[in-house]
């Protein structure tokens, strides 16, 4: 498969959750969409049309500007998806050498050049369609921090820290989650808490792209059906972020061993996006199914320690840039390892 | 251990390995060189301690009866150097803690490390007359300096808006870049985005030299 056939599959890949990040945001995402791949396309045509000539057409910088647009919070000025996508494409890609010369992924590069530039800005949330009450504007992962700052550990889920705090869920939460607790799970002796079905369907703050997860799957599937990506460094990503989260993430809310509400965490913040969308970047990630495997595990420990124990709310972005440090390593020792065994078998 | 002869004075470690090279070498002033004044600071002790420093080494040289033949070993050549380096780093040290508090305040641990730093980068290098030694010094060190200050003064303006220099009758000594201030590139203050800014000026100088290069041929 040609790179510009799998650039723009990839874009595809990302129709759902952008047009549902438009649909929840409106105009102000529409704009920060449209710039950032307007700054990505200029730029790459500035730096390639003297020397290369048009490369637009591989689709590469389309993706960049769409993923970093997706990643962004929807009240963010306009300048700032703009520079991110120009730091992407310019710095991280074009500087060494273009397409398939990169060593960083070129929209997580720009994505967290501006975190640690605009840390404010990149705050700048909006409330998603029909949520009007005071607070709907903070994401819940960001609400979470600050719900355990604010007051320390409470013996009790991430949902029901955020529930004992007011976060607005919608309405259609409560009638959804109360409608499944008493006809589904109620003859079980379970209760889903208030706000599962916001957090499922992605009816909340967050990054334009990232909110709606079962959407940004439903794109994932395309690539994983085209053989665009596999999905070793995905599902073993995804994996080890949720079996830490499981296993140590309860210990901040108070709630012990074993029940650190992984499905909150994998729900929320942009992890599942860049762990489809960025993460197995052919480019930047291991040429080889165990090396895939072994950078997911990679990257699922440090987005856990990035995300419970760091000053970023998210970590996927940054742990990824981390990750595409060590993939070549992984290669690399992947390769003698294998033809060690080789010549031990040929012995 | 050492290049022979008058050549730049660096570690094996170091030529062989440039990640050592530009964490040992560049880090420090990297760091240091966030605002215009403390990378003219960096940038004075760099120069001071290369001329004095290649000047030393040289009368050394003289002094032992065979200018431009060192009499002594290729590694004990680079631990001289290194002792040299660091009584005039600790000399500049203590003449800035003297002139100048606050600067000395701001360069803080980073300025003893000007000698890592002249060893790292080759800047000292040794020449059997003290005269040519001085200027030779003094042409890479300059060399050295300048990048420096231009790399502050790109992270100065665009990662706080500002550029601070010396203050000077009614001027305070900052000038203030109205457009950045308010929402800098924060990125280029970390010791990254110096880095960045580092390697791009390198490139830029690197490829001005090839096509001077190109153009002689």
């Amino acid at each position: 498969m040609s790179s510009a056939r799998m650039a723009w599959l990839a874009s595809l890949g990302l129709l759902p959750a952008a047009a549902w990040g438009l649909l929840l945001f409106g105009p102000p995402a529409a704009a920060v969409l449209v710039v950032s791949i307007a700054a990505a396309a200029a730029c790459e045509l500035a730096v390639t049309l003297p020397r290369h000539g048009y490369t637009l057409s591989d689709g590469s910088a389309f993706f960049t500007g769409a993923l970093v647009a997706l990643m962004m919070p929807p009240a963010v000025p306009l300048y700032v998806p703009a520079v991110a996508s120009a730091f992407g494409i310019l710095v991280v890609k074009q500087t060494f050498g273009g397409l398939g010369r990169n060593w960083m992924n070129p929209a997580m590069g720009g994505v967290v050049f501006s975190f640690l530039s605009w840390p404010g800005l990149m705050s700048r949330w909006a409330a998603p369609l029909g949520s009007a009450a005071a607070g709907a504007e903070v994401p819940p992962l960001e609400a979470l921090r600050a719900a355990l700052a604010a007051s320390g550990p409470r013996d009790v889920t991430p949902l029901g820290v955020l529930g004992r705090a007011g976060y607005p869920f919608s309405p259609m939460d409560a009638s959804a989650v109360g409608w499944v607790n008493s006809h589904v799970l109620a003859p079980l002796g379970a209760a889903l808490p208030q706000g599962s079905f916001d957090i499922l369907v992605g009816h909340v703050a967050g990054s334009i792209g990232a909110t709606c997860v079962p959407l940004v799957v439903a794109g994932a599937a395309l690539l994983l059906a085209r053989g665009v990506i596999r999905w070793h460094l995905p599902v073993f990503y995804l994996g080890t972020f949720a079996l830490l989260s499981l296993v140590f993430g309860g210990l901040g809310t108070g709630q012990g061993w074993f029940a650190g509400g992984p499905g909150f965490h994998l729900l929320s913040g942009n992890l599942v996006l860049a762990a489809f969308f960025a993460a197995p970047d052919p480019v930047t990630s291991p040429l080889t199914d165990t090396g895939r495997l072994a950078l997911g595990i990679i990257l699922g420990v440090l987005t856990f320690l990035l995300r419970f124990f760091g000053s970023l709310a998210d970590g996927a972005a940054a742990a990824i840039l981390l990750g595409n440090c060590i993939s070549p390593l992984l290669d690399r020792w992947l390769e003698r390892r294998k033809s060690r065994v080789m010549e031990r078998e040929a012995a | 251990m050492t290049d022979a002869g008058s050549g730049p004075i660096r570690p094996a470690a170091m030529r062989e390995a440039p990640a050592v090279l530009l964490l040992l070498g560049f880090l420090p002033s990297v760091v240091v060189a966030v605002r215009v004044v403390d990378a003219l600071w960096m940038a004075a002790g760099v120069l001071l301690v290369s001329i004095g420093s290649a000047v030393a080494r040289s009368l050394l040289d003289w002094s032992s009866g065979s200018p431009g033949a060192s009499t002594v070993g290729q590694t004990a050549r680079w631990l001289r150097a290194l002792v040299v380096s660091s009584l005039l780093t600790a000399a500049f040290e203590a003449a800035l803690l003297a002139v100048a508090p606050a600067a000395s305040a701001a360069l803080g641990i980073y300025a003893p490390l000007v000698a890592v730093n002249l060893l790292a980068v080759g800047t000292d290098a040794a020449s059997p007359r003290p005269l040519r030694a001085a200027l030779g010094a003094l042409h890479k060190g300059a060399w050295y300096a300048a990048g420096l200050v231009v790399v502050a003064f790109a992270r100065e303006v665009l990662g706080a808006g500002t550029i601070t220099l010396f203050p000077a009758g009614g001027f305070g000594g900052t000038i203030v870049v109205s457009a950045l201030l308010d929402q800098p590139v924060r990125a280029l203050g970390l010791a990254g985005g110096g880095l960045l800014c580092m390697g791009y000026l390198a490139a830029a100088v690197r490829a001005v030299s090839a096509r001077k290069t190109g153009r002689s041929t």
